[in-house]
């Protein structure tokens, strides 16, 4: 990395470092002035917001019912099921897996279209993607949503369909999609978000093939390809390894903005915890537990997702 | 891009504008004609009251209006908060000191995985009563400990962007790294860096419709309210999402302009 040269060259000079030296910790590691500094006004916010909870808000910390947040035991078969927030965290990934197939499908055709050699596809694909993406998010979902929930959900007849479904699809729709209840609600979800990550896959998509030379299709060109068949077994399959890195940084960003939907009553993981949090009154445990459940899987998405694309690297680096 | 290369059939530009036109139309036609069919019934010039009225020969400022106006504030106040965490987290993550890479680096990490609205929620909820915020600030910190990460990548980008000879060069000098930072790296980073820094403030407006949700009273809640009001959800809805366009691509093509600007100025 090229950090690193200015970074040493900083480190040698810090003041402080040297005399440090002679009280090493374990593995090597000295605390320079900079270490203590940072360490004691870590410490001292620590102890004001401690402090602050303690006295200024009279606020118990109760832990001890988060547990029950998340888990519970089903009172007629003794097994242990997700309770409201773990419930609200299935909601959320199943909502990000279905928007994200049909984001990818959408994104791809409105991709291929914006970097079309046509004027008219190009047009359209322009209007869908910037509409989208120099609007507030939460501005589209309200605008979107309301079309959605007052045209397209009694036109499509999903709840009324859902409702009369035979016992077995019930239990497909439950595992697939959660309560058969709310498939309604959570089809209006994933078409709301889909609609919207859209809009940014096909800019990745769009980048993706504009970034393949031009030399490539001016020598497909040269052999005789169909613009078509240059796409298909040409262009395409240049551009996907461009185009995986930013999808999968997309596909994290899918999960965080699906938290967007609880605004519009969607009942995933930050619907709940904002219920939750009414009717218990338990804000710093039930918000920061939330976050948690937002953060473990983004963060093991996002290092699986690095790693994978520096492996993808070195490889193709070294062509062997 | 270039058609001539992509092959497309070269015919004139006319037709595909004209059917561009024609589609553009039929879709308009099916929303309003949609609508319509569910006894929904369009009243745009109620939509005018909220945006502003003349009032005795002066021009009185309507609700949406005044929402975008705190929109701008909102912004403002957290873009030089955003400058300064974002400044903050580059410096600690290339600093000598493990700690400060570590909180750093934790710091990144936790605002990049999880979602803002959670983010929003955390700050108003549960920082906002332990450090006396009221809504307008806690969205304002919200909002900038959301871009500061962000911000902090593009001051990263910006300082290993200067090239390494710099460096070298400042150290031949025998200048301090306090020295090398203020005369040699600082005025060349900031040429990389201040047209990413527009376009995160572009990215602050378009963010800021999330602090709708603790009632701030920006541009979406007005909005929200304007709705409530009067049940002209496609008007109102439509009227803000024309603000906010009208706001950000301006903002954008301004950042491009200087983004432009800066490129000549370099080379």
């Amino acid at each position: 990395m090229s950090a690193d040269a200015p970074g040493r060259a900083v480190s040698a000079d810090a003041p402080g470092r040297a005399v440090s030296a002679h009280a090493p910790r374990r593995r090597g590691w000295r605390p320079s002035w900079l270490d203590l500094l940072l360490l004691a006004l870590v410490a001292a916010a620590a102890g004001v917001v401690a402090w602050r909870i303690e006295h200024h808000l009279n606020y118990r910390f109760r832990w001890d019912s988060v547990p029950g947040f998340l888990v519970r035991q089903d009172a007629a078969t003794g097994r242990w099921v997700p309770n409201l927030l773990l419930a609200g965290l299935l909601t959320t990934l199943r909502l990000t897996f279905w928007a994200s197939l049909l984001a990818g499908a959408v994104g791809l055709v409105v991709g291929l279209m914006s970097a079309s050699g046509r004027l008219l596809p190009r047009l359209l694909a322009r209007t869908y993607v910037e509409s989208i993406r120099n609007v507030p998010n939460l501005v589209f979902l309200f605008v979107f949503y309301y079309f959605v929930s007052a045209q397209l959900m009694p036109a499509l007849g999903i709840e009324a369909w859902a409702r009369a479904a035979s016992p077995a699809t019930r239990e497909a729709i439950a595992w697939l999609a959660g309560p058969p209840a709310l498939l309604g609600n959570f089809a209006a979800g994933v078409l709301c978000l889909a609609m919207l990550e859209a809009a940014y896959v096909a800019e990745i998509v769009r980048a993706g093939i504009q970034a393949v030379p031009r030399g490539q299709w001016e020598a497909a060109a040269t052999v005789g390809l169909s613009r078509t068949a240059t796409l298909r077994d040409v262009v395409l399959p240049q551009a996907v390894g461009r185009v995986l890195p930013p999808l999968a940084g997309q596909f994290i960003s899918l999960v965080k903005d699906s938290s967007l939907v609880s605004i519009i009553s969607i009942q995933e993981l930050t619907f709940i915890a904002n219920e939750v949090t009414v009717s218990t009154g338990r804000v710093f445990e039930v918000w920061l537990t939330a976050a948690a459940l937002y953060f473990l899987p983004c963060l093991a998405l996002s290092l699986a997702f690095r790693r994978w694309e520096r492996r993808a690297r070195r490889g193709a680096s070294h062509p062997s | 891009m270039s058609d001539a290369v992509r092959g497309g059939a070269r015919r004139g530009r006319l037709p595909d504008l004209l059917a561009y036109a024609a589609l553009m139309a039929l879709l308009g036609a099916l929303l309003w004609r949609g609508a319509t069919g569910l006894g929904y019934d369009w009243q745009w010039h109620r939509v005018l009251r909220y945006l502003g009225a003349w009032h005795e020969g002066g021009f009185v400022p309507g609700t949406l209006l005044r929402g975008t106006v705190v929109t701008l504030q909102l912004v403002g106040a957290a873009f030089v908060l955003t400058v300064a965490f974002g400044l903050a987290a580059a410096l600690l993550a290339r600093g000598p000191s493990s700690v400060g890479r570590w909180l750093a680096r934790g710091y990144v990490e936790v605002v990049r995985n999880t979602p803002l609205l959670i983010q929003v929620y955390l700050v108003y909820f549960a920082l906002g009563p332990l450090l006396g915020l009221d809504r307008f600030w806690a969205a304002v910190l919200a909002l900038a400990l959301f871009e500061g990460a962000f911000a902090a990548e593009v001051f990263r980008a910006g300082l290993d962007g200067v090239e390494r000879g710099q460096w070298e060069a400042a150290a031949m000098l025998s200048l301090s790294p306090r020295d090398t930072y203020a005369h040699v790296v600082l005025p060349q980073a900031v040429q990389l860096v201040l047209p990413p820094l527009v376009n995160l403030a572009v990215a602050l407006v378009k963010h800021s419709a999330i602090v709708s949700v603790i009632a701030v009273a920006e541009l979406t809640t007005a909005g929200r309210n304007a709705v409530s009001e009067t049940f002209l959800a496609f008007e109102i809805w439509f009227a803000v999402a024309g603000i906010y366009l009208v706001l950000i691509t301006a903002m954008s093509a301004g950042a491009r302009a200087l983004e432009a600007r800066m490129r000549r100025g370099v080379r």
